[in-house]
């Protein structure tokens, strides 16, 4: 079957292992772009959010590349994200492609539905192939967000502009080849020294801004506007706060996720005083995290999120008391498809800009 | 001793569970205070106190807040989560005691009990009693509260869709098909449904008035109701995957309902910036092609939404429905 992953950062590393392996053949989607966008706001429902709509492109163009399966999550609420997979199938079947929506949830009640999803990814090869290759996928995103997060710190300190991009980038189509664990091993030292040897260690005490938010919005940088770089070029370290794997750690309840659960209840105690209960999606780890960013010294928090996004208004509401309260600046950024490159630099810069004049207020007061 | 007073907002949920509350609150000898019905008051203070993007019904919430501050004791906001199995509130309303409190500083002690069914401490029962507990140390007569008006509630809610009145309309659509003169198809009341969340449907000052507009047109109103739960379970079946928000099941559930059963038209009253609402509405939506001899229109509100606006989109609505009829009837074998 000719198969899809749609994007999100560089979870593409994984394609080749899950998908071309199995014998499927791979549809590589091609990366967001303003026409990923436009196909998506064309055809989605107006007022629904804006991953969905910018996923719904990356189908389209998929099935204009002869896509037959595409992959999807699934969930069950209570915010939107669990309807995507169905509102997007509709709305493509609507438009007369033939197609199979593969998605990947946990069921209620029925396991028919994954067990059958499971076995078309699988595709008649041995389950202890499959599960090991689904395993090699998983180590890839592994170390791609670990390599993401380092270059978080590198790009403020780079001695070349834009050097550290670029080995990430080259990295990245590295890991996608790699066929096993020792190869990744060795793609990580590799890439690590390279790191090394172009940060200019002399620059300390950056000023440091959490990024929380919305799980997509966060991570695709063509969707935030690569905000993580734009921060990076001004000289800020940012400390990314969402990860793919706490995202899809709970879904795998593997062993190698005990860690990322245990930071999961210390988000949430964090958050408890001001949001009490979870509201789906990144609600309570958004406002969480900002109260731990807080205490860890930080400078302050950027929350990203999609207009109309339920569980992100109820975090902005609270974070207004939350920065307050602790005397934390914090900026919401708003996407949709109208948010200008223009509108946001003034408000990304503005608020730098605060953060200096923060800092330079505590030196002269010591 | 002086009588406690416990303030409830009337928006949101409320419009459901008012009854419950008050009955409870009442029988434990406190005073309930209701919040008067949307004015322009309550909205303006809801929009001054909460941020912008927030939908409309959430502000609303906050301005029947603010209008009872000063006049009560404790403010009731329950944290309504799950309600029954595999579905749960939307996020704002999972958050909004939490929301209100963060929004506005000056404000009394608010209760919120969790309802969750799904957890042994946010059953109805115990949701009910944790809220009695702060106001009287009696348990017992806390239990025989609980157990009185939760009945009373359960059989007004039954008795309520068991109303002649309620069922008038669906006789209506029965008695249709034998009426085929045309003078007669003319002066018929037109039959549509409105559907969507009941704080919409229900307050007349962020809907602009429609359903009276709606009715003074000779226009015979359905809301979602007026159909009976196990209806609206069974529509909900054909959906390819199970609704889990509540309070959009049964619009849904009546939407689908009403799309078979001889209305002429469908309008679904929706929320700018609502979640549920864009994703669901493109459920109802896809139904609607299925059936093209029902009209259907979506009406979405915010605090701009204008009477002009309104008013023209209802004519256009209804018009379009008439011709329809005419060229039905021009159609139909006369004799
Ligand atoms: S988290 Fe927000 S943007 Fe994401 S699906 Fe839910 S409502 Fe939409
Ligand atoms: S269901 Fe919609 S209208 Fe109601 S609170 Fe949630 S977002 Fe607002």
């Amino acid at each position: 079957m000719k198969i899809a992953l749609p994007r999100l950062g560089n979870i593409e590393v994984m394609n080749e292992t899950i998908i071309t392996d199995m014998g499927h053949e791979l549809i590589e989607i091609p990366p967001n772009t303003k026409r990923t966008l436009d196909l998506g706001v064309r055809y989605a429902p107006e007022y629904c959010c804006l991953p969905l709509k910018i996923v719904l492109g990356n189908f389209l163009e998929a099935l204009e590349l002869g896509a037959e399966g595409l992959i999807m999550a699934g969930g069950w609420g209570p915010c939107r994200f669990g309807y995507y997979a169905q509102v997007q199938r509709d709305i493509l079947l609507d438009l007369g492609y033939d197609f199979k929506m593969i998605i990947i949830e946990i069921p209620r009640g029925n396991w028919n539905m994954l067990w059958e999803n499971l076995n078309i990814l699988r595709n008649g090869r041995s389950w202890s192939y499959f599960i090991n290759q689904f395993r090699l996928g998983w180590q890839k995103i592994l170390l791609m967000e670990k390599l993401e997060n380092m270059v978080l710190s590198v790009r403020p300190r780079e001695k070349v502009r834009g050097v550290s991009s670029r080995i990430l980038k080259e990295s990245m189509l590295k890991i996608k080849k790699a066929k096993n664990r020792e190869m990744l091993k060795q793609i990580e030292t590799e890439t690590i020294h390279k790191f090394d040897e172009n940060t200019d260690f002399q620059k300390q005490n950056l000023i440091r801004i959490a990024l929380v938010g919305e799980f997509y919005v966060s991570l695709e940088p063509f969707t935030n506007h690569h905000l993580e770089e734009k921060l990076g070029y001004m000289g800020i370290e940012v400390v990314r706060k969402n990860t793919i794997e706490a995202w899809i750690g709970p879904i795998m309840r593997l062993k190698i996720f005990k860690d990322s659960f245990k930071e999961e209840q210390e988000i949430e105690e964090a958050a408890y005083p001001y949001l009490a209960h979870s509201v789906g999606g990144e609600g309570q780890t958004t406002v969480g995290n900002v109260v731990l960013a807080h205490k860890e010294g930080l400078d302050g928090a950027i929350q990203v999120i999609p207009f109309t996004c339920m569980p992100e208004i109820v975090a902005e509401t609270i974070l207004k008391k939350v920065s307050e309260d602790l005397d934390f600046p914090t900026l919401t950024l708003i996407y949709d498809e109208q948010t200008g490159e223009e509108g946001l630099n003034t408000r990304v810069e503005a608020f730098v800009d605060l953060l200096k004049k923060r800092r330079k207020g505590v030196r002269m007061s010591v | 001793m002086k009588k406690k007073k416990v303030g409830i907002p009337y928006a949101l949920y409320f419009y459901e569970y008012y009854p419950l509350w008050k009955e409870f609150l009442t029988r434990l000898g406190v005073e309930v205070v209701l919040s008067r019905p949307t004015n322009k008051s309550i909205l303006d203070s809801g929009i001054r106190s909460s941020l912008s993007e927030i939908c409309l019904p959430v502000k609303v919430f906050y301005g029947h807040v603010l209008s009872l501050v000063d006049q009560v004791d404790y403010i009731l906001i329950p944290r309504m989560v799950c309600i029954e199995k595999g579905a749960f509130f939307c996020p704002k309303i999972i958050g909004l005691p939490d929301m209100v409190k963060s929004s506005l500083s000056s404000i009394c002690p608010i209760i919120s009990p969790v309802v969750d069914v799904r957890k042994s401490y946010g059953t109805w029962k115990n949701s009910l009693f944790q809220v009695g507990q702060l106001l009287t140390e009696n348990t017992l007569a806390i239990s025989r509260a609980i157990s009185l008006s939760w009945e009373n509630f359960q059989k007004n809610y039954v008795a309520h869709l068991l109303d002649p009145k309620v069922l008038r309309p669906a006789s209506l659509i029965e008695g249709q098909d034998s009426i085929n003169s045309k003078r007669q198809w003319e002066e018929k009341p037109i039959n549509i449904a409105v559907v969507g969340h009941d704080y919409l449907i229900d307050d007349s000052y962020i809907n602009l008035n429609l359903i009276e507009k709606l009715k003074r047109m000779k226009v015979n109103v359905l809301t979602p109701g007026m159909v009976h739960p196990a209806m609206v379970k069974k529509q909900l079946k054909k959906l390819y995957k199970p609704i889990f928000w509540s309070l959009s099941r049964k619009a849904v559930g009546a939407a689908l309902y009403y799309f078979e059963n001889g209305v002429e038209g469908i309008i679904h009253l929706t929320s700018f910036e609502c979640g549920e609402d864009s994703m669901v509405g493109e459920s109802i939506h896809h139904q609607s092609q299925k059936c093209p001899e029902v009209s259907y229109t979506e009406f979405v509100f915010d605090e701009h939404t204008g009477e002009a606006g309104i008013n023209t989109r209802i004519e256009a609505f209804l018009d379009m429905i008439r011709r329809k009829k005419r060229i039905e009837n021009s159609l139909a074998p006369s004799w």
